[in-house]
């Protein structure tokens, strides 16, 4: 049971990460990026290729790829794209998502590739007579100490209020003054280093990585953005959070019925949007636009 | 060079609709001019083009001889324009000291500058028991205290105002017209104040200016805009002057 409470707060707060990486970009642009999934997946490669290297050097390496990458994906597709559809921004998202997929496999082939990484995180310890995994414990840490380093950042520096003004109203914020290339930029950037955490914590879990590594925790994370309230970040971890935790409750409740976990998942999402249609923290949804 | 702020011959058709037809304005540095008019005047839609929202189809809008029709609303608010909201447009989920805060943050200046500023327009405009407050849950007279207050963080050079004292009581608004004025003696900063409250208007500002139907009809003291035949039938009537509003 201890461990079933680990692993569903573990997965939760990578849950929580992966979302609150696609509600930086989402406040700030209205974009749902669905290529934050091959974010995940290149910095999940590079954890595998460069495996043989320390550990620090190799997660630093993943952090600065996947950065790296969101920043381009900023320039060179989304940055023309402003103030367009949100539709058309979505197309476009499937678009560099499918692209990068079918460039991963041409650079790594269609098969998995797979390394031991952090193999010291594999192994249980026990805890007054409870066998408990190393890796959920590392998990539940990591998570724990990103989403305060993150939260830091946005509730006490002037990049993070910038954030969340812009999350919340992005127009208003700009006639302030709000420099927006900058603070996009820093959203996609920090939402690269947070698909570099996720894939860091999935890769230990299951280092088989393939072109779609990344698609099924994207879309769940996204799913948990939408439960949570699109227009705050606060919504949107907590969102991924719920999302994540209940999903793994779901797998060891239904024991043998795990198959309809997701089935069951999104029957209770979809009865919290009933409740609550605008997500979990909508109380002050934004009324006016201009 | 002249510092003040300037629209000169505007001219804006939506359409078959000329909602703006040569109207000039000018608000000197310092100086505090209100601009009158009945709905459908095209207040709105002279306030838009001055900040930047709305382009015209001809005059030019400048900044201190500068001419700015080039220059997007962001850009404008780097050169010293600033401007209230009727409906406040604050970020509900932030505090109100935050909002304000961000009036200053926008613009570049440090966190521990921008905490000041906002501890001091609010306290000129005396709202310091608001600071805490989630912006959110302001009352609509609030609301627009706070986004004045924003307004304000940035210590514009010229401060364009949508209706602030709408839904203000009879208490808050003299405090707002004495608050108005020390920031105005403190920064020589310039107001373009649009309201529907004729009284206001007179206190406030020192001219006046009144449209009707998209063309200027009066520029000059507010006493005399009271008393302009013109004004009168073309926008308040002999009643609303009666009553100040």
């Amino acid at each position: 049971m201890i461990q079933a409470i680990l692993d569903a707060v573990s997965l939760g707060g990578v849950y929580a990460l992966a979302a609150l990486g696609l509600g930086l970009v989402f406040g700030v642009m209205r974009l749902v990026n669905f290529a934050h999934a091959e974010l995940i997946t290149v910095a999940s490669y590079t954890l595998v290729m460069t495996h043989q290297f320390p550990l620090v050097v190799s997660m630093v390496l993943s952090v600065v790829v996947a950065s790296l990458m969101a920043l381009l994906m900023e320039l060179l597709a989304y940055r023309r794209l402003r103030g367009s559809n949100p539709a058309t921004m979505l197309i476009v998202s499937f678009g560099v998502s499918v692209l990068l997929q079918k460039i991963y496999e041409l650079v790594f082939g269609a098969l998995p590739r797979s390394a031991s990484v952090a193999t010291g995180l594999t192994g249980t310890f026990t805890v007054g007579g409870v066998s408990i995994t190393t890796a959920s414990v590392v998990t539940i840490v990591l998570a724990v100490v990103i989403l305060l380093a993150m939260g830091y950042l946005i509730e006490r520096t002037k990049l993070g209020l910038q954030l969340r003004a812009a999350a919340s109203d992005f127009q208003t914020a700009r006639l302030l003054g709000v420099r927006s290339n900058r603070l996009i930029a820093s959203a996609f950037v920090i939402s690269g280093a947070l698909a570099a955490v996720v894939a860091f914590v999935n890769v230990v879990g299951n280092p088989q990585v393939d072109p779609r590594f990344g698609l099924d925790i994207t879309i769940l994370a996204l799913v948990g953005i939408v439960v949570g309230g699109m227009n705050s970040l606060r919504g949107s971890a907590l969102g991924g959070f719920i999302v994540g935790a209940v999903l793994s409750l779901l797998n060891v409740i239904l024991g043998n019925g795990r198959v309809y976990a997701y089935s069951w998942m999104f029957v209770i999402v979809i009865v919290i949007l009933l409740v609550r249609p605008g997500g979990i923290l909508s109380k002050f949804a934004t009324k006016e636009r201009v | 060079m002249s510092r003040a702020f300037e629209a000169a011959e505007i001219s804006k058709s939506f359409g078959a609709l000329q909602v703006l037809d040569n109207v000039s304005i000018t608000v000197n540095a310092g100086e505090s001019v209100g601009l009158l008019g009945p709905n459908g005047a095209g207040k709105s839609t002279l306030i838009n083009i001055i900040a930047g929202y709305e382009k015209q189809d001809a005059g030019l809008v400048t900044l201190d001889g500068t001419p700015l029709d080039e220059y997007a609303p962001h850009v404008r608010a780097h050169m010293g324009v600033a401007r209230t909201f009727q409906a406040g447009r604050l970020f509900p989920q932030l505090t109100v000291a935050e909002n304000v805060a961000l009036g200053a943050l926008g613009l570049g200046l440090s966190r521990k500058i921008a905490r000041q500023r906002s501890e001091h327009v609010l306290e000129v405009l005396g709202i310091t028991d608001l600071e805490g407050i989630q912006a959110g849950g302001l009352s609509h007279g609030s609301a627009r205290l706070v986004g004045l207050a924003r307004a304000l963080a940035a210590q514009p050079k010229y401060l364009i105002m949508d209706e602030p004292a709408a839904g203000l009581n009879e208490h808050e608004v003299p405090a707002l017209l004495s608050a108005l004025s020390k920031v105005r003696e403190e920064t020589g900063c310039g107001m373009l104040l649009v309201e529907h409250n004729v009284g206001l208007v007179a206190q406030a500002c020192s001219r006046v200016v009144v449209l009707a139907a998209g063309s200027m009809i009066f520029d000059g003291d507010p006493q005399a805009a009271l008393n302009d035949e013109g004004v009168k039938s073309a926008y308040l009537g002999d009643a609303a002057f009666g009553g100040g509003h």
